[in-house]
């Protein structure tokens, strides 16, 4: 291991300083850098590997789930390094400190805080390299190095006709030690940043090339599938074992923490196996509700407990009594499946005393957890390889699929492959938590004097702390697992980050409003949970931006005058509203059988306003077009900004139209996209995206478009029907 | 059993049960990984391959009724290194995020054009409303295809006998 010899890259990458890692990293990183004579490649950093051959490999360790990593962080350092993105080549990272999520801790892709979290770093690293190029060609001329240029990996001469490509220089630029920081490009000068970079795995995608989870191959790999119980919480007893094991293909069957999993030569084959298992369950430890009895539940929870204090101005129960109006609504929001394309799945193999393990995760440092505790190994001695990710939105942050994998390969000498099908991905996911909103606001002639919002629900921490915690501390000894699990949410927001899933977007409300309170009512009814695309902000906005709708209507204000007015204090927020009523036509009437709404929502730091124009037609509600303004701050890859707001919004309008999760006696009751419907070509309504100009520093886009579409729909169908809908899916 | 199939112009026996799903003889005995599962079920259309020029949900069809079959998969669209001009065209217009759902809604648009080289909208539209995309990239696919529609005209795709 070489000790990490430059003080910028501890700088750089070691944006790792993070927030909750309390015990300090080892002395040397584990990232080795610095020139390899023997293969002719440099590291200058852990990010980047240049060779004599002028092979530029960019190590992106925030994993691509379709959200544009790839491509955009490749070009955050491709343009201070001075290289074209499509010139370089890009790989994974493995798990390492280095690659951590300065602001978890933990190496995750989530929250889109990919690129706000890499803006700096990654372009330092690469300004950095290039400044060590220049260095070493202008000691190879005798030249100024501030007088030497660079374009597309070659440093220029200052007469402008000689050059060296960057493959001529990496043992040189080795050697060379910057002094002070490193500049970066102005803004005037960028070549890629903010222009129309393409895809850089588009082609890969559109050959069939790219390697998803589900596609790793390995030689004399078998495959299998794991029956889970059919209520969370249940364990396998027994199984008619001999039954099984006589059927062709099958290898092996036994049973696991999480199931009875089946072995066989082919994927079919184990299929067809699992046809004949017959499961003696334990229920004693099983959940057993109805999602009637989910809500029952919040509903009482809130009427006991008003709830933690987590946001409180001025009195709202004295605006209440001074109001010449209170409204209430009562808002109850579903469990959702996240319903990735690629099925939750793992591969993993045992082998000289170590565990291998690919899988598409947007995790690896859990994913390793998940695997050493399935099985006798350390941290250490478990490889995790990351491949691209049929989707993500959360689900691939919970490492249950990692475990199973780990559990079947521990028990087998050979590379196993642990599938999901569709059926079991739907019934057996963590979800979005169904929620419930009280909401109150007082109205005073008009004005909206008081706000008071109550979430009820449970918190997704609770869910996950028990792989997390121990991540963070990969040296720790796996009997303290659950301890650090259980100091992790004892610490929580002292040692660990407050956990906000629940209120993220209720305590932000940014209307100027002189009485506001926010409180939460903590309550779990133990169905499985993890974070889902927009999260908290996922049902916050429903909440927040329906009742500012119900507000409105009944002060008798337009509902974009009615927010206007209170957004004094919030530039953002009042500049893309006023974008997407002015680009929807607002003003004007909607076409005939047709009718508008608006709702305007920040999340992960990003300003959205979206107008709904839909109708209702032969009984199914029909959305024409949404018109979407965002303010992200600096763009970087304007068409992946766009990709990823239309993506946003025909994901919360598949959540609005069909989105539900239901439990009868504690078993899931979808099982398939004919009964978890998803958004079809025929459905989606034309999408107008405006992206405001801005060098603010940038924000997330991958998850913002999701929560306000979902009540500028509801308020659409109220401004059509006159009947408000409070309860998620919305019906026609 | 043993199976006789022609995949992307290439000969192949596989030894199979004669039930086992196309998707799995390509993806698993062949070692074609472009194809996808989705659904299993026929509802997301992630499998579709191209069954004797016609598309088909490979996840639901048994190895025993393609017995004999020529078979076209996203890796034998292209011809020799010559990119099928909607895989050009998906890449020009940045069509995939996940890219999960992308060859099975390559193949459906392929057969479109083979059969109508000039589809209007609403004949896209319907021909890959039975393809799902999670990411939602709905808009930009209908573009690629209306971008080669209208600047390519009838494309025979290689590996299959129109």
């Amino acid at each position: 291991m070489t000790m990490n010899r430059r003080d910028f890259l501890k700088v750089s990458t070691g944006a790792s300083g993070s927030l909750i890692l309390a015990v300090s990293l080892p002395g040397c990183a584990s990232v080795q850098t610095g020139f390899q004579p023997d293969t002719g490649e440099w590291k200058p950093d852990v990010w980047l590997e240049l060779t004599r051959d002028d092979n530029i490999v960019f190590t992106l360790a925030r994993v691509e789930m379709g959200q544009g990593t790839y491509t955009g962080l490749t070009t955050l350092i491709a343009e201070e390094l001075d290289v074209n993105p499509a010139r370089m080549k890009v790989k994974f990272a493995p798990v390492a400190p280095e690659y951590r999520n300065p602001l978890y801790g933990l190496q995750l892709t989530g929250a889109s805080t990919s690129l706000a979290t890499s803006w700096k770093p990654l372009r330092e690293a690469g300004a950095s390299a290039r400044q060590m190029l220049v260095m070493a060609a202008a000691g190879v001329w005798g030249v100024d190095a501030g007088a030497c240029t660079t374009e597309d990996g070659r440093v220029v001469h200052p007469n402008g006709i000689d050059s060296l490509r960057y493959g001529q220089l990496v043992e040189l630029a080795d050697k060379e030690v910057i002094r002070g920081k490193v500049a970066l490009k102005p803004r005037s000068e960028w070549k890629y940043i903010g222009r129309q970079v393409g895809r850089l795995d588009a082609r890969a995608k559109a050959t069939g090339k790219a390697v998803y989870g589900i596609d790793v191959d390995l030689p004399g790999m078998v495959y299998a599938v794991m029956t889970r119980s059919p209520r969370y919480g249940g364990a396998a007893n027994d199984f008619n074992r001999n039954d099984i094991i006589g059927l062709p293909g099958v290898r092996d069957a036994f049973i696991t923490e999480r199931g009875v999993a089946v072995v066989a030569n082919s994927y079919w084959q184990a299929r067809k196996a699992q046809q004949s298992l017959q499961v003696d369950w334990d229920f004693t430890k099983a959940i057993d509700l109805s999602t009637d009895q989910v809500f029952e539940g919040y509903r009482q929870a809130a009427t006991n407990d008003p709830g933690a204090r987590e946001r409180s101005e001025g009195n709202v129960d004295k605006a209440a009594d001074r109001a010449t109006k209170v409204i209430e609504a009562e808002y109850e929001q579903p469990y959702l499946a996240h319903a990735t394309l690629e099925p939750m799945n793992a591969t993993a193999w045992y082998h000289d005393g170590g565990m291998e393990v690919w899988a598409p995760t947007q995790a690896p440092d859990l994913g390793r957890i998940a695997a050493a505790r399935h099985s006798d190994l350390s941290p250490s001695a478990i490889t995790i390889h990351t491949t691209f990710l049929g989707g993500g939105f959360g689900r691939r942050l919970t490492q249950d699929y990692i475990e199973e994998a780990a559990a079947v390969a521990y028990q087998l000498k050979v590379p196993v492959k642990l599938v999901w099908s569709r059926e079991e991905d739907t019934r057996h996911g963590f979800l979005r938590p169904a929620m419930l909103h009280r909401m109150k606001g007082s109205l005073n002639d008009g004005e909206l004097t008081g706000w008071h919002h109550q979430v009820v629900g449970p918190k997704i921490l609770d869910w996950y702390v028990r792989n997390a915690a121990p991540a963070q501390y990969p040296w720790a000894p796996k009997f303290l697992y659950d301890t650090l699990g259980r100091v992790g949410l004892m610490a929580e927001g002292i040692a660990t980050p407050k956990d906000i899933s629940a209120i993220e977007g209720a305590t932000s409300y940014p209307y100027q409003v002189p009485n506001v309170s926010v409180r939460h009512t903590h309550t779990d009814p133990g169905v499985p949970i993890t974070w889902w695309r927009s999260v908290g902000y996922s049902h916050n906005g429903f909440a927040v931006e329906t009742f500012m709708d119900e507000l409105a209507h009944e002060s008798g204000e337009d509902p974009v005058q009615f927010r206007r007015k209170m957004l004094d204090a919030e530039p953002r927020h009042r500049e893309v509203l006023d974008r997407a009523a002015r680009l929807a036509g607002w003003d004007q009437p909607a076409p005939e059988g047709r009718a508008r709404g608006i709702a305007l929502f920040q999340s992960f730091g990003t300003y959205v306003a979206q107008v709904v124009e839909a109708g209702i037609e032969q009984g199914e509600i029909k959305i024409y077009k949404v018109t979407c303004s965002v303010d992200c701050g600096q763009v970087v890859n304007p068409r992946i900004v766009e990709d990823q707001i239309a993506g946003g919004i025909l994901f919360g309008l598949t959540a609005a139209l069909y989105g539900e999760i239901n439990f009868d006696g504690g078993e899931v009751r979808q099982s398939n996209f004919h009964d978890y419907r998803l958004l079809q070509q025929h459905q989606a309504p034309e999408v107008i995206v405006d992206i405001v100009d801005s060098d603010a520093a940038p924000t997330g886009v991958g998850e913002p478009g999701v929560p306000p579409v979902i009540p500028a729909l509801g308020n659409a169908l109220f401004a059509l029907t006159g009947e408000r809908q409070r309860r998620l899916p919305l019906t026609a | 059993m043993a199976f006789s199939l022609t995949i992307n112009g290439h000969r192949h026996t596989v030894e199979v049960d004669s039930d086992t799903p196309l998707l799995w003889v390509v993806r698993d005995e062949i070692g074609l990984k472009g194809t996808k599962f989705g659904c299993g079920a026929g509802l997301c259309g992630a499998c579709t391959v191209h069954v004797n020029g016609q598309p088909a949900r490979s996840c639901l069809t048994p190895v025993e009724m393609v017995d004999g079959a020529d078979i076209t998969t996203i890796e034998g669209l292209a011809n020799d290194s010559q990119l099928h001009p909607l895989q050009q065209a998906w890449i020009d217009q940045g069509v995939p995020q996940c890219g999960y759902c992308q060859s099975g809604q390559i193949m459906t648009a392929a057969h479109l054009l083979a059969n109508n080289p000039s589809p209007s909208r609403e004949e896209i539209v319907n021909a890959m409303t039975g393809n799902l995309c999670r990411c939602g990239t709905y808009a930009r696919i209908v573009a690629a295809v209306e971008a080669v529609a209208g600047g390519v005209g009838h494309y025979e795709p290689a590996g299959e006998d129109a």
